[in-house]
């Protein structure tokens, strides 16, 4: 240990080359000794950061890395376990973050050894145990807490000394400290899963792997979240992959939320629907029955819907009406479920709905068409650009565009082209009866636009949106203009149907799916309650605001007038008034009953 | 921040491309290249984006579609000479990785009919989608040759791990016209895109193959 620790002297005074410490230290990973190998491992990591943090020197990260790499396919386990530990942290700590390291490290899921292989999993579906981690920071800030409040007891208590005052600002700086943590949650980096050079190859061998493991369930789990990411990450195929998540997918299997969500995480919008349909029948039959708790039926719903929001093609028809029947469902759980997937399908693909399912269409709809699996939906005008042909008034101010004086000109001449364009097409399209030219001169004000706008159909909408998009650069204004328009479409109803003009819907967000789907999306099974805590407490609060203590009000008439005992009782410390507040101890009955029995029989002994 | 680029630079830069590259005649046709940089934008942690959109103008005349079709579309596909294969060509591969990628090399896009688009990944495995030419589909309603249109008039914007892109918007024998509105689309559209619209732009680029490039923002 001695001896290791001049060497690293040495080296920190540069008098050693880094390769050659590595070398040797990776030959004393061999040692015996726990606390040796520990301090190696650390000194490691300090040397190759401390060695980057003045910028990267390429060459030689380029030899730490193959020597890494040796050592991890070396027999040694427990060197290539460090190995690997050190590559990852220097990963997680943004010094090593190149594709090299990352590809070494996938090289290493291939381990023999259980322990390195899994390590190096984790290392890819990351930090994913995210509860796991919120228990464990609830723990930390509870204990923290604790703290804090015995430190502040502490100041009250006893004397104030400056140490004592020390003490309780770092409690204080701790807590503050992890509660802006807990806040800041670290989301997921993908950039692991994005550095693979082949993944393709990668998530073949880890099914290959998967089909013959003989590892414990946990492993098994992690290798399938594993392909199940690289799937969705990198649009991949791999068609056996589907009918080996089936085989899990039983309401009875252990951790089978997990395996629903690695099935819908490998669902992305390029595999053909005839891999992913017997999935969501499997998910159909085996969860969506009523012989199965509600719980079942609801986690079942959610995983359909988690899967078809992200390849809507597998679904049919049928099969959707029978699951979407669920909406009136008297547990509250399977009907939201159920009520999702309906909602999903309005905007994916109405047409598979029960008519009456459909919904009133918007314009927003209307204008959408179904996709079908492999359609090229490239358009070529961004939509809700239209609303830009309308002058506004803003825009005459100057504002609404906020071009400068010098490019006021250009932006005119676009706008009269606009306005000659529409012009012709409204000729065509005889939608209104009032001239080209006066709409010319017309300025509209924001509403009016709009209601301009809903007045056109979808393939008008399109020719404008394209005329705008491809005369000028939009600024942010106008991107604003045109979310706003996006979002009156939805709500508005298809001018077509008028009986219903008058009644708007709010609108449905549809998150965007992510890269990743998450386990509270399926579990999701239970009720919100109308009133969660902090509700309650704040009405609870409310109430309270105003009105006076409860209990009787114990007020001094002549507030000079001494303290009664009583008062006094309060203000003295425990210890001197212990005795007071015990009181007597009355004897109960059964004891009265023995204690006379006792007397009476040592009486009569006496005599 | 639209204002830095008006609309005059914009054909500057777009002439001076194309006076460059008549200039100095190359044994090809020159194409002309949009580079984008990127700002306040982490590739690791914000979500990658990826869009298609369709240009005014086809950018790439000379792209070689190939045609998966059953026997409607492949008749369709002789007569206006366009290449083709029907599923029993492809069965032929036999699912041999190199031959696979043989064929994703020689064409740049590919067509398939709707009723063979759902077998072609069980016929060809994942070559296609790991050349990123996954076909796109048709049905017959469509005309062919309209498809083929549309496909090379699209454009993939594509964030990968580093702040730049790089998108074909025309080529030199466009007139300056067609490239600026190409280029107003493709920008426009791109801007939509991003978070933050504009603010998330660091630099324009116009470039032909061969030329100068020309800074536009």
């Amino acid at each position: 240990m001695a001896f290791v620790k001049a060497l690293v002297l040495l080296r920190n005074k540069n008098m050693i080359s880094p390769i050659d410490l590595h070398m040797l230290f990776f030959q004393l990973l061999h040692c015996q000794d726990k606390n040796l190998r520990q301090f190696l491992k650390e000194n490691i990591v300090t040397d190759i950061k401390n060695i980057n943090s003045k910028g990267k020197n390429m060459k030689l990260n380029k030899e730490l890395q193959n020597f890494m790499y040796e050592m991890l396919t070396s027999k040694h386990a427990v060197a290539a376990k460090t190995s690997l530990d050190v590559m990852v942290e220097l990963y997680n700590k943004h010094v090593w973050n190149d594709a090299k390291t990352v590809n070494i490290l996938a090289s290493a899921c291939f381990s023999k050894v259980t322990k390195i292989m899994v390590a190096a999993i984790k290392f890819f579906i990351g930090k994913d145990n995210e509860e796991a981690e919120e228990t464990d920071s609830d723990c930390e800030s509870e204990n923290e807490n604790n703290v804090l409040k015995s430190t502040m007891m502490a100041l009250k208590v006893s004397k104030k000394t400056k140490k004592k005052q020390r003490k309780l600002e770092k409690a204080k700086y701790i807590a503050q400290k992890n509660q802006k943590k807990k806040k800041a949650k670290a989301s997921f980096d993908f950039s692991a899963l994005h550095l693979i050079h082949d993944p393709q190859d990668l998530a073949e061998k880890l099914y290959k792997r998967l089909e013959k493991m003989n590892e414990r369930f946990e492993v098994k789990l992690m290798t399938m979240n594993m392909i199940s990411r690289l799937i969705g990450v990198h649009q991949l195929y791999l068609p056996n992959f589907y009918p080996l998540v089936q085989r899990f997918l039983f309401p009875h299997q252990r951790e089978v939320t997990k395996v629903m969500v690695f099935a819908a995480q490998a669902a992305h919008n390029q595999v053909p629907p005839d891999d992913l349909e017997p999935v969501v029948r499997t998910l159909a039959n085996n969860f969506v029955t009523e012989r199965y708790s509600s719980e079942v039926m609801a986690m079942g719903l959610n995983a359909i819907r988690e899967l078809c929001a992200r390849n809507p093609y597998c679904m049919s028809d049928d099969l959707l009406q029978d699951l979407t029947q669920y909406k009136t469902y008297k547990n509250k759980g399977v009907m939201m479920a159920a009520r999702s997937l309906l909602s999903l399908f309005r905007g994916k693909n109405p047409e598979l709905l029960a008519k009456k399912d459909r919904g009133a269409p918007s314009e927003l709809r209307m204008e959408k068409k179904v996709e079908q699996f492999g359609e090229n939906s490239a358009v070529s005008y961004i939509p809700g650009a239209e609303i830009l042909t309308f002058k506004t008034q803003g825009d005459d101010e100057g504002i609404g565009l906020g071009d400068t004086d010098s490019d006021d000109e250009w932006v005119d001449v676009s706008h009269s082209d606009n306005e000659m364009d529409t012009e012709e097409e409204n000729n065509k399209a005889v939608n209104k009866s009032t001239d080209g030219n006066k709409e010319e001169e017309k300025v509209f004000s924001t509403k009016d636009a709009l209601k301009e706008v809903m007045k056109l159909t979808a393939k008008e909408r399109a020719a404008r949106a394209a005329d705008v998009v491809s005369s000028r650069f939009l600024s942010d204004a106008d991107f604003a203009k045109i979310a706003a328009v996006q979002a009156a479409k939805e709500v508005e109803m298809f001018s077509n149907s008028r009986k219903n003009k008058k009644r708007k819907r709010a609108v449905e967000n549809n998150a965007e799916s992510g890269e990743l789907v998450s386990l509270k999306s399926i579990e999701m099974i239970y009720k919100k309650r109308k009133h969660n805590k902090d509700a309650r407490m704040e009405t609870i609060m409310g109430g309270r605001e105003g009105r006076d203590k409860f209990g009787a009000k114990r007020g001094r008439m002549n507030p000079n007038a001494s303290t009664t005992n009583r008062e006094k009782f309060k203000t003295k410390s425990f210890m001197m008034v212990k005795y007071k507040v015990a009181g007597k101890q009355k004897r109960s009955f059964r004891e009265k009953q023995i204690r006379l029995r006792n007397s009476l029989l040592k009486q009569k002994k006496n005599y | 921040m639209t204002s830095k680029v008006s609309r005059e630079t914009l054909y500057e830069c777009v002439n001076a491309a194309l006076l460059g590259a008549r200039e100095l005649k190359r044994n090809f046709r020159e194409t002309v290249e949009l580079q984008i940089g990127l700002k306040n934008y982490d590739p690791q942690k914000d979500k990658r984006f990826s869009g298609t959109v369709k240009l005014k103008h086809i950018p790439k005349p000379k792209m070689k579609v190939c045609v998966f079709g059953d026997q409607m579309h492949i008749d369709e596909a002789s007569e206006n000479d366009l290449p083709c294969m029907s599923a029993d060509d492809l069965k032929k591969l036999n699912k041999d990785k190199k031959l696979v990628k043989k064929l994703a090399k020689k064409y740049d896009a590919f067509i398939a009919s709707d009723a063979l688009i759902k077998q072609i990944p069980r016929l060809l495995g994942p070559g296609l989608n790991k050349a990123g030419k996954f076909p796109t589909m048709c049905t017959h309603s469509e005309k062919l040759s309209e498809k083929v249109d549309e496909i090379k008039a699209t454009i993939k914007f594509q964030m990968k791990k580093v702040l730049c892109l790089s998108v074909a918007i025309g080529h030199v024998d466009m007139t300056a016209d067609e490239l600026v509105q190409n280029i107003y689309l493709a920008m426009n559209f791109l801007v939509s895109l991003l978070k933050k619209h504009w603010q998330n732009v660091r630099s324009l680029h116009i470039k032909s193959t061969m030329g100068k490039s020309q800074r536009l923002y």
